[in-house]
C-alpha cells in the first residue's frame, strides 16, 4: 500500500523540515517520494498540519492502581453516548478502550505508563492489552524492594546491581526503570511519615540519595537509553523547589530525568509559604544539560491523583475530594488514591498551574522538557489540548489569568513571560524529544525509514479544537482516526528492552524469594501467552 | 467434553451458532456465572456488549461488600507477602476464611516471628469469631463471637481504641476492648477479613479502625477475596467498563447498578429472557427458579436445575489450560500454568466463537 498525503505543511524538526510537502508510506513506514509510481491513495491535506504521531512518555494509563481509582470513582466516569458500531467500548468512561481511542484521536502513537509495580506488572499489561490503536511501554518501580536495598546496604556492588536491575526489566518487560520517593515507601512500613533525600530507610541504613546514585547507575552500565526516571522526595510541599535542586545536583551530571517537576517548583514566599520558584528551577534545568523534566501541569476541574508516592498520598488524606482514598502498602512498595479537585480560586492550585506554565515557558530547551499532566495526578490526559493552547498562545494564558486569586498571580512570574511556543517547537517536545529520551530511532520523526506514525491537524487558530481532534491519524501507515474519531481498532505494542545479564541473579532471587516469601518469582511474570493479543511486545534496543 | 444443543450431541461449531441465534434474538441477554478467567471474562464483557445485554459474577454479592465500602469510604490494604514479613500483630474477623483461602495459615506463616519485624519478636495474633478449631491453625487468640455481633463489638474495638467512653457491660465487649492495647502497640498491624462472612458496615467500621489506627502506628487490612476469580473478573470489567459486575450495556453504553442488573433479579422478574452461565471452576449452577432458555459453558459434571438449550463443556483455568486469575497469595493477577494440560476448550474461546458468530452490527435490545 502507498499513500501520499500532499501538500500539507510538514513539521518535522529531526529532518530540518518545515514547509508544504508531501510525505510517502509505504506499507507500515515513510519512505522517499518514489519515482515513476502512483500511489494506492492520496490524500489532499492542503492547508493541514502534519507532524509524525505524539508520544506521552508520562501518563498512568493501567495497572492495579488505575484500576483501583476506577473502582473508587464510579460517579466520575459514566459514559453518555453509545459506541459506534466498530469500536466497541471506546465510549466507555476511562476504559482502556477510551483511551486508546482518545489519545489516537489526538494525534498520540505511543504512551508510557510510568509507575508499573513489579509484583501487578501482568495486571498493567494486561490492560495495556486492551488499549487499542496506541503503543505502549511501561517503567518498573525499583527503589523500594527489600532486595535492592538489602544489595546496597551488603556492598553487592554495582555488577550485581545491574543483573537485579535487568532482571527486574526482563520479568516486567519494562523499557525503562522508575523510582519513586526512593526508600520512603519502605521507610513508611517502619511508621515514617516525611522522607528527604538524605534521610536513612530503616534497618538498611541506605539514605534516599545512595538509592538514586544506585539506580542511576545501573541504568547506565545497562545502556538503557531511557535514563533513571525519579520521582523524587517532598512532592508537593511548600519550599520544595530546595528538594529539586538537590536532586538535580544529586545527579552529578550524570542523565537523569526528574517526573512532573510542576509538583516540585514552589518556594516558601508569602503569608501561606507557598510561591511558584519555577523561574529559579527552570534556571536549573537549563544549567543542567544531562537533566531531563516532564512537567506534570496542573488544569482546573475534578481529577484523581493516584501515586505510589504512599507517604505524600497518605499525608494528602485530608485533602481528598471526594473524601475517600485508597492506601495501599504493596508488596516492595506503596501506593495512595486521593481524589482531588485543582480549582482556580483556590490559592494553591492557582500557584501550581501559574508554576507548570513558568516551566515550560522558562526551560529553554523543548528537548529537555516533556509535555505531561502527570496523568491523572495534575489532570487528565484529555486536556492536553487546552494546555496545547495555553503554552502557544499569551493571549490565552492573559484570558485564564485574569480569573485567578491575585494573591496567587502576584507570587509567579508568568504575566511577565511572553514566549510562545511555535509549532516546530510543540514537536520537538512532543515527538522528537520522547522517542530520543526512550531510544526509539524510528520514530518522533517523518524521515524515509520511520515508523509511519503520521498526525494531521487542522491548521484551526483554535489550537485546542485543533490538537483535540486531529483530521487524519495514520498507525503504522493505517488510517485510523478521521476528523477525531477512531474509525477500526488495531493493538499496538509494549516496547521493552531485553538487557543481558548473569542469569546467576535467578537463582539468588528464586532462594530469595523462596526463603522469605515461600514462593517461586516466577508466578508474577508476564507471559506473552497471557495477554490475548497477538505479538504483544516489540523490542528496543540497549546497550547490552 | 461434551457439546450438547437440546440435548443431542454437536459440533463445537454448531453449538455457538445455535447460541449466537438465541442470545442475538433476545431482547435482554444475560452473561452470567462468569466463574472463569481473565480471559474468559475479558470475552464474556465483549460478547455481553455486543449484545447489549447485561452481566453478572455468581459471588458479586460477596465481592461488591468490599466494593462498596472502597466506593463509600476508601480502602487500606496491604497482601500476603508484606502480611508474612512484617505484620507483628493481627487480628482476623470473622469464621470461615480458611475455607475461602484455604492457603491462609500456610501463606501467612503466623506462628512465626515476622521476618522483618526489628524485635524478632512472636506475633501477637487474634481471631474474632472464628470458626471451629480456625484459631488454632494459625496459633491465634480466640475471641469467640457470633457474626451478628461483629459489628456492635468492632464499634466498641474501634471506640476503645479512639479513648471514648463506652459501656463494657457485656463480657464479649470486656474481651474486644482487651485487644485494643496490642493493636495500638503494633508496629506493623494487619486485620484480615472477607465479605463471605461480615457484611459493608463491619468493613466500613474495620476502615475506620484502620485509619485511626494509622494516626499513631502503622495498620493495614488485607480483604480475602471471594470465590470462581470474583476479583479478577472485577479487575477487567474494571478497565473494560469502569465498572465492576452488575454492569449493563442496553443503551449501547455501560452502566452499573447492583441491584438492575443482579442476575437472579434479571431472570426471575422476566426482564432478562436468556442466559448465558459460565462456570469453569467449581460444578457451579445458576440458583434462579424461573426457567429461561440456557446456555451453559461449564465444567462437566455441572447439575443444572433443568436442562440448557445449549451445553457446552469447558476446562479449568490452571488445570486444563493456562490462566490468568486473581490470585490472594499474591494480592495481584497471576498467571497459572495448566497442571494437566487437556483437549478440553478454554471459556474464552467458546466465548470468542459465539460472539463472531453473531450478526454484525447493533445487538438485541
Amino acid at each position: 500500500m502507498l499513500i501520499r498525503l500532499s501538500g500539507g505543511r510538514v513539521i518535522d524538526p529531526a529532518n530540518g523540515r518545515d514547509g508544504i510537502g508531501d510525505v510517502w508510506i509505504r506499507d507500515d513506514r515513510i519512505v522517499e517520494s518514489p519515482q515513476g509510481e502512483s500511489p494506492d491513495a492520496v490524500y489532499d491535506v492542503t492547508g493541514k498540519i502534519v507532524m509524525a504521531g505524539a508520544i506521552d512518555i508520562h501518563s498512568h494509563i493501567a495497572g492495579g492502581n488505575v484500576n483501583t481509582a476506577r473502582l473508587l470513582l464510579p460517579e466520575f466516569h459514566r459514559a453518555h453516548r453509545p459506541r459506534p458500531p466498530e469500536t466497541p467500548l471506546s465510549t466507555a468512561g476511562w476504559s482502556t478502550f477510551e483511551t486508546g481511542c482518545r489519545y489516537a484521536a489526538m494525534g498520540f502513537t505511543m504512551v508510557v505508563e510510568p509507575a508499573v509495580m513489579p509484583h501487578h506488572a501482568l495486571h498493567a499489561h494486561l490492560e495495556l492489552a486492551d488499549v487499542p490503536i496506541i503503543d505502549k511501554a511501561t517503567l518498573s518501580v525499583l527503589g523500594n524492594d527489600d532486595f535492592l536495598l538489602s544489595l546496597i546496604r551488603d556492598g553487592a556492588g554495582p555488577a550485581a546491581i545491574a543483573d537485579y536491575t535487568a532482571a527486574t526489566l526482563d520479568a516486567t518487560k519494562g523499557l525503562g526503570v522508575k523510582c519513586i520517593n526512593a526508600g520512603a515507601a519502605m521507610a513508611f512500613k517502619h511508621n515514617v511519615r516525611s522522607f528527604a533525600l538524605d534521610d536513612v530507610v530503616p534497618d538498611y541504613d541506605v539514605s534516599s540519595r545512595t538509592i538514586v546514585e544506585t539506580l542511576q547507575q545501573a541504568v547506565m552500565d545497562l545502556g538503557l537509553a531511557h535514563p533513571l526516571h525519579l520521582h523524587t522526595n517532598n512532592l508537593g510541599l511548600g519550599g520544595n523547589v530546595e528538594s529539586a535542586i538537590a536532586t538535580i545536583e544529586a545527579a552529578r551530571g550524570k542523565p537523569l530525568h526528574l517526573a512532573h517537576l510542576q509538583f516540585y517548583s514552589y518556594g516558601a514566599e508569602g503569608k501561606r509559604g507557598f510561591s511558584s520558584a519555577a523561574a529559579r528551577l527552570a534556571e536549573a534545568v537549563n544549567s543542567n544539560p544531562n537533566v531531563t523534566v516532564d512537567v506534570g501541569q496542573v488544569m482546573f476541574r475534578q481529577t484523581v491523583t493516584i501515586s505510589l508516592d504512599i507517604v505524600r498520598q497518605y499525608s494528602a488524606i485530608d485533602t481528598a475530594s471526594p473524601k475517600k482514598t485508597v492506601i495501599f502498602d504493596g508488596d516492595t512498595n506503596g501506593a495512595g488514591i486521593v481524589p482531588f479537585n485543582y480549582r482556580s480560586n483556590n490559592f494553591y492550585n492557582a500557584v501550581q498551574w501559574a508554576a507548570g506554565l513558568e516551566l515550560f515557558l522558562l526551560t529553554n530547551d523543548p528537548m529537555r522538557v516533556f509535555f505531561t499532566t502527570d496523568h491523572p495526578n495534575g489532570a487528565p490526559y484529555t486536556t492536553y489540548p487546552d494546555l496545547f493552547a495555553l503554552i502557544m498562545s499569551r493571549e490565552e494564558r492573559a484570558k485564564k489569568l485574569a480569573e485567578l486569586p491575585e494573591a496567587a498571580v502576584e507570587l509567579t512570574t508568568l504575566p511577565s513571560i511572553t514566549r510562545e511556543y511555535t509549532f516546530n517547537e510543540i514537536a520537538i517536545m512532543t515527538r522528537v524529544a520522547p522517542a530520543k529520551i526512550l531510544g526509539l530511532p524510528d520514530r518522533g520523526h517523518l524521515g524515509p525509514g520511520a515508523l509511519a506514525d503520521v498526525a494531521v491537524y487542522n491548521d484551526d487558530r483554535d489550537r485546542a479544537a485543533m490538537f483535540r481532534s486531529a483530521h487524519l491519524v495514520f498507525k503504522d501507515g493505517d488510517l485510523v482516526v478521521r476528523e477525531g474519531r477512531v474509525t477500526h481498532y488495531r493493538f499496538g505494542r509494549a516496547l521493552k528492552v531485553n538487557p543481558s545479564y548473569d542469569k546467576t541473579m535467578d537463582r539468588k532471587l528464586k532462594t530469595y524469594y523462596d526463603d522469605l516469601y515461600g514462593i517461586s518469582p516466577d508466578l508474577f511474570k508476564v507471559p506473552a501467552a497471557a495477554l490475548g493479543r497477538e505479538n504483544p511486545f516489540g523490542e528496543v534496543a540497549c546497550g547490552r | 467434553m461434551k457439546v450438547l444443543v437440546d440435548g443431542a450431541t454437536a459440533s463445537l461449531e454448531t453449538a455457538a451458532a445455535a447460541a449466537a441465534r438465541l442470545l442475538g434474538e433476545a431482547r435482554l441477554p444475560l452473561v452470567a456465572g462468569l466463574g472463569t478467567d481473565v480471559e474468559g471474562a475479558r470475552a464474556a464483557i465483549s460478547l455481553a456488549e455486543k449484545l447489549r445485554g447485561a452481566y453478572d459474577h455468581m459471588h458479586s454479592e460477596i465481592l461488591l461488600r468490599d466494593i462498596d465500602v472502597l466506593r463509600q469510604a476508601g480502602q487500606f490494604v496491604t497482601t500476603a507477602n508484606e502480611t508474612r514479613v512484617r505484620a507483628d500483630c493481627v487480628l482476623l474477623i470473622g469464621d470461615d476464611l480458611t475455607s475461602v483461602w484455604p492457603d491462609l495459615a500456610a501463606r501467612l506463616n503466623l506462628t512465626s516471628p515476622a521476618r522483618f519485624d526489628d524485635y524478632n519478636e512472636p506475633r501477637k495474633v487474634f481471631w474474632l469469631g472464628p470458626g471451629k478449631g480456625e484459631a488454632a491453625s494459625v496459633g491465634a487468640t480466640e475471641i469467640a463471637a457470633p457474626r451478628s455481633e461483629l459489628p456492635s463489638l468492632l464499634a466498641a474495638l474501634r471506640a476503645e481504641v479512639a479513648g471514648r467512653k463506652i459501656h463494657k457491660d457485656s463480657p464479649l465487649v470486656r474481651k474486644i476492648v482487651e485487644v485494643a492495647p496490642a493493636l495500638k502497640a503494633a508496629r506493623f498491624g494487619v486485620m484480615i477479613w472477607s465479605g463471605e462472612s461480615i457484611g459493608r458496615l463491619t468493613i466500613e467500621m474495620i476502615h475506620g479502625l484502620l485509619l485511626d489506627l494509622n494516626k499513631e502506628t502503622r495498620f493495614s487490612g488485607l480483604p480475602v477475596s471471594s470465590r470462581a476469580n470474583a476479583m479478577g473478573v472485577a479487575q477487567a470489567s474494571g478497565w473494560m467498563t469502569g465498572f465492576p459486575m452488575r454492569t449493563g450495556f442496553c443503551r449501547g453504553y455501560p452502566e452499573h447498578d447492583i441491584w438492575r442488573f443482579e442476575a437472579g433479579r434479571l431472570v426471575e422478574s422476566g426482564e432478562a429472557d436468556a442466559a448465558l452461565w459460565v462456570s469453569s471452576y467449581g460444578n457451579e449452577a445458576p440458583k434462579w427458579k424461573r426457567h429461561i432458555p440456557l446456555i451453559a459453558i461449564a465444567t462437566p459434571g455441572t447439575r443444572f436445575a433443568y436442562p440448557p438449550k445449549i451445553k457446552i463443556e469447558v476446562g479449568t483455568p490452571g488445570i486444563d489450560h493456562d490462566g490468568v486469575e486473581f490470585a490472594q497469595n499474591l494480592g495481584s493477577l497471576a498467571s497459572r500454568d495448566a497442571q494437566k494440560p487437556s483437549e478440553a476448550p478454554q471459556a474464552a474461546a467458546v466465548l470468542r466463537l459465539i460472539e463472531e458468530n453473531l450478526k454484525k452490527g447493533e445487538g438485541a435490545c
